[in-house]
């Protein structure tokens, strides 16, 4: 009942006209920041903190938080209907999101986007009110060797993240790691691949990278079809899903939003981390896995839930502890500090008005949003009807602009432009881009979360089964990688057998 | 002939001189670009950001602050260090730059620019870390803990939010001062540095007040010491290094540069506007709301510290060099 009371009190303060003005704002500013390409929640926080000099704290956490879960809203738009993620976690979506739209069905995959996401949001929002302090404990725990042990499974669950065969996959998974390692060692400072090149002390930005890759090289794919390529005509009544892709997503949907609220509470962007892993999930537990990527009503309801679940709980270390653990978290609590509002352990009981505050303006944000998003399909599926050769290099600019926005820096320019000619080059050889794109992701946290966790123990490689959940979780990457290898040894049945010669 | 060069050089020099004279009376006649080598929404942003609201007012022009993010600094750095000297073009400084700067020479490589090429116009905050254990930890003070880290020599680890970062260097000075050594674990950032430090993942750390003082009063910390010379305010009853008899003083400092070759007239003038800012109530507000406290030192009190500090980090960083793995 307690819950309850301060959940009522907690609408009291968000349902005040200024408050739900400024939810609104947070919401509108996180579509804008996610649909555009380059731009992202983190720099889209960063440009409104000034904006919130003016008004009190709670006013000013309801907005910025509104822009965080927002833009994992307006992210999947670009990815589904141009094949440009417009968000770093929005990437696994491009694979089945733009087969749906080259089938017609981008205003349903829009729809499920939309759907997804406000119920990995709610859902999101119920899990951080009800156990805020309980998880954020739990959070501490997960130190290097745990942070290590669980990448490890992702990784070894990434292994089927593309369709083509096994060596087509690891190669590029290969390739990820080894851009993944440009720049400068976090750990001891030493330049690696940097060939005294400045722009490179960073490393290689992994937006630049995936617009690169996925949008400029499919524009290029694409012209090479033909400039007046077929329209994607998209009829009114095919903008919602049928009854059957409705179906479809029920089960990914729940299981994205228990997946990406487990992987939110990692520290890191755990939202990228949480789209891609259950993107993956969602292919192993389907009948027919080899139809993904071909544009499975699944591939864009899982992970575009899971995104928003992991958004909800990236936020519980911070609001239950005042220990930021991700960086669109870390932005946020510079805006409370600011404010004079310093997040703690006690945050939660000494200034409920603030907790229960967002919490209430969370759960009214999701409603924002979709009403927000699903009316906006139709006109963004409205794009579509462009012709090719004007909508291409409009598509061109938003990516330019897009990637310059977001460090003001014309190197990365030169590497999107560089990794659109890679993208094309590998989609004719008929490689996958996904799991380099991954790789890109995991392989510096993996590596960084395995060096720490050694440098802790200086070099014995005992820290990975002290800990009863590192030694269960390295058991299942075990178990995940002898699977992997009987399934690819043992002898066909007949059926399967059948199947591949009928294809 | 070489005496006619000179002349020309001589009279070359003196109407710039006299133009800049001119240009300093009614200097800013347009907007003043603040470049930022740091990435917006941190603290140090923020800081530059209040520092722009309220000095614009005092100069009648606009103060535009430009993130120029890259390489730890040195691209921002760089580009600030380059600009036109004419007051129009200003840095953001902190300890970021200057740390990047040694680590640069101290691995023998030459640094795109360094704190010479630069004139202090002023800065405004001197913070100080709090020495961070987890509560259960074994020691009642910061005796205990330097006999006991004497007692197992590297053994004791600290986590920082990054290398030679304002969470690295005062532990490495700390260690310098009171001759001991730890074992550091690098993290990415100062949240997941607490963390470290909370989950009990590490032994210690260091890290800015604002961030730590709400973990401490809610027993998920405690504090052992101020890595500096005054006590804080906000723990009066908590010791600095500094009475405890070990030279580890040092600080976070956040002030604006501008190019070297600035003419003297803007500098005095930016250097009278910086002063004033620092006394502004509104400016020491929105500072000392997150946790912070102004300290102002004006241009060349600025220098003589970073000369301190920089042979302080100097020889750290020398050390640290060569531990560090070689290629």
């Amino acid at each position: 009942m307690d819950v309850l009371n301060n959940l009522y009190n907690g609408f009291q303060v968000a349902l005040t006209f200024k408050n739900v003005y400024l939810c609104f704002i947070g919401c509108l500013w996180g579509t804008v920041v996610g649909v555009l390409p380059g731009i992202g929640p983190l720099a889209g926080i960063a440009l409104l903190i000034p904006a919130t000099f003016g008004m009190d704290a709670t006013g000013a956490i309801i907005m910025l938080a509104g822009i965080y879960y927002g833009a994992m809203y307006g992210g999947s738009t670009t990815s589904i209907l141009m094949n440009i993620p417009g968000e770093s976690a929005s990437v696994v979506t491009c694979i089945d999101g733009y087969q749906m739209t080259r089938k017609g069905r981008g205003g349903a995959a829009l729809f499920i986007a939309a759907w997804g996401s406000w119920v990995g949001g709610t859902l999101g929002v119920a899990g951080l009110m009800l156990l805020a302090p309980f998880l954020a404990n739990f959070a501490m725990k997960f130190g290097p060797p745990e942070m290590f042990a669980v990448l490890l499974v992702a990784f070894i669950l990434l292994g089927s993240l593309g369709k083509g065969s096994f060596f087509k996959t690891v190669p590029m998974i290969l390739m990820g790691l080894l851009v993944g390692t440009i720049g400068m060692d976090p750990l001891t400072g030493t330049m690696r691949f940097t060939h005294g090149i400045k722009e490179l002390y960073d490393g290689i930005g992994f937006i630049p990278v995936a617009m690169g890759a996925f949008g400029i090289g499919e524009i290029l794919v694409s012209t090479e079809e033909s400039l007046i390529r077929e329209i994607f005509k998209v009829r009114l009544r095919e903008l919602l899903p049928t009854r059957k892709e409705f179906r479809a997503s029920w089960g990914p949907i729940f299981r994205g939003t228990g997946l990406g609220f487990v992987i939110g509470l990692l520290p890191g962007s755990a939202h990228v981390l949480a789209s891609f892993v259950s993107y993956t999930v969602e292919k192993r537990v389907a009948k027919n896995p080899e139809e993904f990527g071909t544009g499975r009503i699944e591939g864009v309801a899982g992970p575009e839930t899971a995104n928003n679940a992991a958004s909800e709980s990236a936020m519980i270390p911070f609001l239950g502890l005042g220990i930021p653990t991700g960086p669109a978290p870390a932005v946020m609590m510079i805006a409370l500090l600011i404010h004079g509002v310093r997040p703690g352990p006690l945050f939660i009981t000494e200034q409920p008005q603030i907790f229960w505050g967002l919490i209430a303006s969370m759960y009214i944000g999701n409603v924002i949003l979709v009403i927000l998003n699903l009316p906006l399909v139709g006109i963004f599926v409205n794009l579509l009807r462009v012709p090719f050769r004007i909508l291409f290099p409009i598509i061109l600019l938003i990516c330019l602009v897009g990637t310059y926005s977001v460090n003001a820096s014309t190197s990365e320019l030169l590497i999107l432009l560089s990794f659109g000619v890679f993208g094309y080059v590998f989609r004719k050889l008929e490689y996958d881009i996904a799991p380099f794109i991954l790789a890109i992701i995991i392989g510096p946290t993996i590596e960084m979360a395995f060096r720490q966790s050694l440098m802790r123990s200086a070099g014995s490689f005992a820290i990975f089964w002290e800990s009863p959940i590192t030694l269960t979780l390295i058991g299942l990457s075990g178990v995940l990688l002898l699977w992997n290898i009987y399934r690819a040894v043992r002898p066909k049945a007949t059926w399967e057998k059948a199947l591949e010669e009928g294809e | 002939m070489k005496t006619g060069i000179k002349l020309v050089a001589l009279v070359g020099v003196l109407s710039l001189l006299m133009v800049g004279a001119s240009l300093a009376a009614d200097y800013p006649t347009k907007p003043i670009t603040l470049i930022n080598p740091m990435p917006p929404g941190g603290t140090l942003d923020l800081q530059a950001r209040a520092f722009a609201t309220i000095a614009e007012k005092m100069l009648g022009q606009p103060i535009v602050v430009v993130n120029k993010v890259g390489a730890t600094g040195m691209v921002g750095g760089l580009a600030g260090a380059q600009a036109t000297p004419d007051g129009y073009t200003l840095t953001v400084g902190s300890v970021n730059l200057t740390n990047a700067v040694e680590w640069e020479i101290a691995n023998g490589r030459k640094p795109p620019f360094t704190r010479h090429d630069f004139i202090g116009i002023g800065s405004f905050t001197m913070s100080p870390t709090l020495l961070i254990v987890h509560p259960d930890a074994p020691y009642k003070s910061l005796a205990d803990f330097i006999s006991d880290a004497k007692a197992k020599p590297g053994q004791l680890a600290f986590c920082s939010g990054g290398l030679y970062g304002m969470s690295h260097l005062p532990v490495e000075i700390l260690g310098h001062g009171a001759g001991v050594k730890f074992r550091h674990v690098p993290y990415s950032g100062g949240g997941p540095c607490l963390a470290a430090v909370v989950g009990k993942h590490v032994d210690f750390g260091a890290q800015y007040p604002p961030t730590t003082l709400p973990l401490v009063r809610g027993n998920k910390l405690k504090v052992l010491a101020v890595i500096g010379g005054k006590r804080l305010k906000s723990i009066p009853n908590i010791p600095t290094v500094k009475e405890l008899g070990i030279d580890a003083e040092y600080y976070g400092w956040v002030g604006i540069l501008a190019p070297l070759k600035t003419p003297k007239p803007i500098v005095d003038k930016l250097r009278e506007v910086t002063r004033k800012v620092a006394e502004d109530k509104k400016f020491i507000d929105m500072i000392e709301e997150p946790g912070d406290e102004v300290y102002f030192l004006n241009g060349d009190e600025l220098a003589k510290y970073l000369d301190v500090e920089s042979a302080k980090i100097a020889k750290v960083d020398a050390e640290l060099a060569k531990e560090a793995p070689k290629k």
